[in-house]
């Protein structure tokens, strides 16, 4: 390596990057996350191994890409594995202890006929506020009668108590009262402090108050079991919720994240509105991107072949305007389009001026020609850039050659322009096919699947896997991201045997070069 | 559609929980279904292009999230409850504020207290989210015992309110300057106008081609249905759905008859009953007061009135109560419990927020002030008097969508009212059982 100034930008740019490393690992290291930690922390060795050193030249420009891919495409799919194996979701998402210890909190209520004191926290005179034992020095509004209540229990307190306007307690020997900001830093310690009383515990309220509270539900732990003590009903662990033991009425409300092994699989290959949904959805699953794909690469081939024609006036001003609809943000647009499908002439704009009286979204056959014209607004212009392109860098002695030949212009489209444009294009036409294969925004947007037929609403006349997928999960119910994350698994599948099938495809079509 | 087929590849797996971060928020509230209204008429106007949720200021000792409108009272208020505490206090705005917390608090990350709707409430215990308010019983006196009934979930107290909405009434006094009646009276009033070329729909109503079961609930609520049935403390039971009862079924049938005649539509949005409503095309719109704002920009001269009888039943719609939570994971618990219990319960505060919202207020001496000099709150708080909560128990995320497109296809008239609604009770039964 031969010194230059370079050098110096190289040590600036590699002592950037690993700044921000660390800067990152630190942001992780305070949320507690260790692998994370260790994860950047192993990035941060890379670059300085592949980019300080010489030892490594290729890698200096495979790393960027490598990086990026595994942080932007493996790691989510491997999350999402890892996600179908668990329970994760509405009401499944902290551990056991969690859910047992919020449900008993949740009980808690305030004894009936019992005082609510006027309360000041302190701490021993001389103690710190910060970490040193709590004491509750509470009023009784009724008598004012003056308490220090400790864990232990409640004493009377009298020694030099001087008391503010509402009966707070301001002053009392031995003890130093802590002040509003004081009293919030102690919140974990007083959300866990109970004085125990006859009817059942103090507790603290907010900054000045406390009242006697009672939990209804406690944790047998050597049974394992959760017990309302007003009902004596008894609620066993099953399925990572707490139900009832006898059978009888609702579990709790809330559960705990698990592992389920293959249970999300299972369910779904065994539910049975899947399987009945599944195979028609999967038909127009296939036939919607397709007819997508066609229909905007002949439409924004058509234009293309158009504009590239040197005939044609003002080529730059035309090609923008055809670049418009791609320049609008897709879900605009097919909120617009939804509301010129409107059956009702008054509101819909297409059969007004059709004169026509089609149900766009309410038919199961319009919906999805609705879909289609709809896709094929949003989809023609990127499909007329790429072909423009591709257009352009067909040589053009071929197309002399052709002409010298005799050929004529459908000839010379059909059998020179068309293979070169589609060796370029071919690939790209496979992408868009597992793009709409997927294309969640445009259906949920327009239709949300529907509409439904046969008294049901879980399988729509315009549902793709994923939008089916979306509301059998998350969208319908209680949301369940486990079950959600293996859904995507199959399709996941699916769309890599179709993508590798067309890549094969396209592969040969290089042959003509 | 110019993703690299490895994007497209990896989309399909990530979709799923990119997907998931819309869980949950798709289905109607009380604060919702006036979005859902807004909806579609703002449709052509860009979203914001960022949804994240706000980064928590660790620097305060007490942070609030709030949607955009409200922010600036909360933020009096904040400074207020700073000021006597000589605290800092940050208020921050959240795009969607319930999706948020429930993510942010599961992440250990989330803010103190929140402003939101009490239909979030058993979707938030169930997630471990909020805890218990311990407002004393004098202080629960103040409030309407409806709305105090709505903030409580299996008996305890979450949540102070604010604020109440339901629907009811609007009428267009230059066609109709009577408060109708009865269901009957509008269609008759409304068809005659019609006719006449005043207007183009005789009532509006949200229907949409999926259905809209908030509106729909008080022809199914008239005759004595519903959606989950009562247990003997006045909390709804999730064992026990009776959309597919007798009485819902007679409700329905109303719906069939009014779909038959055309008064309603599954082409109506909500979109479009601001637009015909406020483009004076129509008498009378079954409507909340989300729908007022616009109808006065649009220089419309309006009425409200309680919802009207329906074959001689009176139609009563769901009370929904805007109210502050406290986090169960706040960092600042003490604060949080002191701001919500002792600032939320003030007159001045709850009068502020009226003044943003024009919602009733919640505490009933800030409604008394404020009825006695704005008659639209009066007529508003008037229409849902003997309206039920809206259920916030969880397993009303499983009654959305199957009630919601059983209504729209009665309607439609694609099936019988008996049949869809029982259909749709089998649903809704299967996918409360399938959630635990």
């Amino acid at each position: 390596m031969t010194k230059s100034p370079w050098i110096v930008v190289k040590w600036v740019a590699i002592t950037a990057a690993l700044a921000l490393l660390v800067w990152i690992g630190g942001k992780f290291a305070a949320a507690g996350s260790l692998w994370a930690v260790v994860g950047v922390s192993f990035i941060a060795m890379c670059v300085l191994a592949i980019y300080g050193t010489t030892r490594a030249v290729p890698m200096k420009y495979l790393f960027p890409g490598l990086f990026f891919l595994i942080a932007l495409q493996i790691w989510p799919i491997v999350f999402t594995v890892m996600t179908s194996f668990t329970n994760y979701g509405d009401g499944h998402m902290g551990t056991k202890d969690e859910s047992i210890k919020y449900l008993i909190a949740q009980t808690v209520k305030e004894v009936e006929g019992t005082p609510r004191y006027a309360m000041s926290v302190a701490v021993k005179a001389g103690g710190d506020v910060a970490t040193g034992d709590i004491t509750l020095l509470l009023t009784d509004p009724k008598d004012g009668a003056t308490y220090a209540g400790t864990p232990n229990g409640l004493a009377s307190l009298t020694d030099g108590v001087e008391k503010g306007p509402t009966g707070k307690i301001t002053a009392a020997t031995g003890y130093q009262i802590l002040i509003a900001r004081e009293v919030n830093a102690r919140s974990k310690d007083l959300s866990d402090i109970v004085v125990p009383t006859e009817g059942g515990g103090i507790k603290t309220s907010g900054l000045s108050e406390a009242f006697v509270g009672k939990a209804s539900l406690q944790y047998d732990a050597a049974a394992d079991r959760l017990i309302d003590t007003a009902t004596g009903k008894r609620y066993m662990p099953h399925n990572a919720l707490w139900v009832p033991e006898d059978g009888q009425g609702q579990s709790l409300t809330s559960g705990w994240q698990e592992n389920v092994g293959l249970r999300n699989y299972t369910d779904a290959l065994t539910n049975e509105t899947l399987r009945n949904g599944f195979v028609k959805i999967l038909v127009w699953n296939l036939i919607f991107p397709l007819i997508s794909v066609l229909s905007t690469f002949l439409l924004g081939m058509g234009f293309a072949l158009l504009f590239n024609d040197d005939r044609i006036k003002g080529k730059g001003l035309w090609r923008s305007l055809l670049i418009l609809p791609y320049a609008l943000p897709g879900f605009v647009t097919a909120l617009v389009w939804r509301q010129m499908f409107n059956q009702d002439q008054n509101f819909g704009l297409i059969n007004k001026t059709f004169g026509m009286t089609i149900d766009w979204l309410g038919d199961p056959t319009w919906a999805k020609v609705a879909i289609l014209i709809t896709n094929l607004w949003l989809g023609f212009p990127y499909m007329f850039l790429i072909c423009t392109g591709a257009l352009q860098a067909v040589p053009t002695d071929v197309k002399e050659a052709a002409k010298i030949d005799g050929a004529s212009g459908f000839r010379t489209i059909r059998s020179i322009i068309m293979p070169l444009v589609l060796v370029a294009v071919g690939p790209l036409l496979v992408a868009s096919y597992a793009f709409n294969f997927n294309n969640f925004a445009l259906i949920f947007l327009l239709t949300n699947g529907g509409p439904f037929e046969g008294n049901q609403t879980q399988v729509g006349s315009t549902d793709l896997l994923i939008t089916y997928a979306f509301r059998l999960a998350i969208g319908g119910t209680t949301p369940n991201f486990g079950f959600a994350a293996a859904i995507s698994m199959f399709i996941f599948v699916i769309v890599a045997l179709i993508s590798l099938q067309g890549f094969r495809r396209t592969a040969s079509l290089e042959d003509v070069n | 559609m110019h993703k690299r087929v490895y994007g497209a590849v990896a989309l399909a797996g990530v979709t799923a929980l990119a997907l998931s971060a819309c869980g949950g928020s798709s289905t109607p509230s009380a604060s919702t279904a006036a979005s859902t209204a807004a909806k579609a008429t703002t449709a052509a106007a860009p979203a914001p292009a960022t949804t994240g949720a706000p980064v928590r200021d660790a620097a305060v000792d007490l942070v609030i999230w709030c949607d955009q409108d409200r922010k600036p009272i909360i933020d009096k208020y904040a400074a207020a409850f700073g000021a006597e505490m000589s605290i800092k206090v940050a208020v921050q705005v959240s795009t969607d504020v319930r999706k948020d917390f429930k993510d942010a608090t599961n992440a250990g990350k989330g803010p103190d207290v929140i402003v939101g709707a009490h239909d979030w409430l058993g979707e938030l215990v169930q997630n471990q989210a909020v805890k218990p308010i311990n407002l004393s019983a004098a202080d629960q006196a103040k409030f309407p015992a409806e709305a105090m009934a709505a903030a409580k979930f299996n008996g305890q107290v979450y949540g102070v309110p604010y604020a109440v909405e339901n629907i009811g009434i609007v009428r267009n006094t230059a066609l109709a300057p009577d408060a109708p009646k009865t269901f009957e009276e509008m269609v008759t009033k409304g068809q005659a106008l019609v006719k006449e070329g005043k207007a183009t729909n005789a009532v509006l109503l949200t229907v949409s081609k999926t259905g809209d079961a908030y509106h729909s609930y008080p022809f199914l609520k008239a005759f004595g249905g519903g959606i989950f049935a009562q247990k003997d403390n006045g909390d709804y039971d999730a064992t026990k759905v009776i959309v597919g009862s007798a009485e819902s079924i007679q409700g329905g049938e109303q719906l069939a008859k009014l779909g038959k005649d055309g008064i309603l539509s599954t082409n109506v949005d909500g979109g479009i009953v601001d637009q015909v409503f406020d483009a004076g095309k129509a008498p009378y719109a079954m409507t909340g007061p989300w729908a007022i704002d616009k109808a006065k920009k649009a220089g419309i001269k309006y009425a409200i009135s309680p919802l009207p009888t329906i074959g001689g039943k009176q139609m009563t719609p769901f009370l929904g109560v805007q109210m502050f939570y406290v986090s169960a994971k706040a960092k600042n618990d003490a604060f949080a419990q002191e701001f919500v219990t002792k600032y939320v319960t003030k007159k001045d505060l709850q009068i502020d927020m009226y003044n943003i919202g024009k919602r009733p207020p919640a505490l009933t001496e800030a409604y008394t002030q404020v009825a006695a000099s704005d008659p639209d709150i009066k007529a508003w708080f008037e229409a849902g008097k003997g309206a039920l909560p809206m259920p916030n128990i969880p397993a009303m995320n499983s009654v959305w969508g199957p009630l919601g497109q059983a209504t729209a296809d009665i309607i439609a008239q694609k099936a019988t009212a008996a049949d869809r609604l029982k259909a749709a009770q089998t649903e809704i039964e299967a996918n409360i059982k399938k959630a635990g």
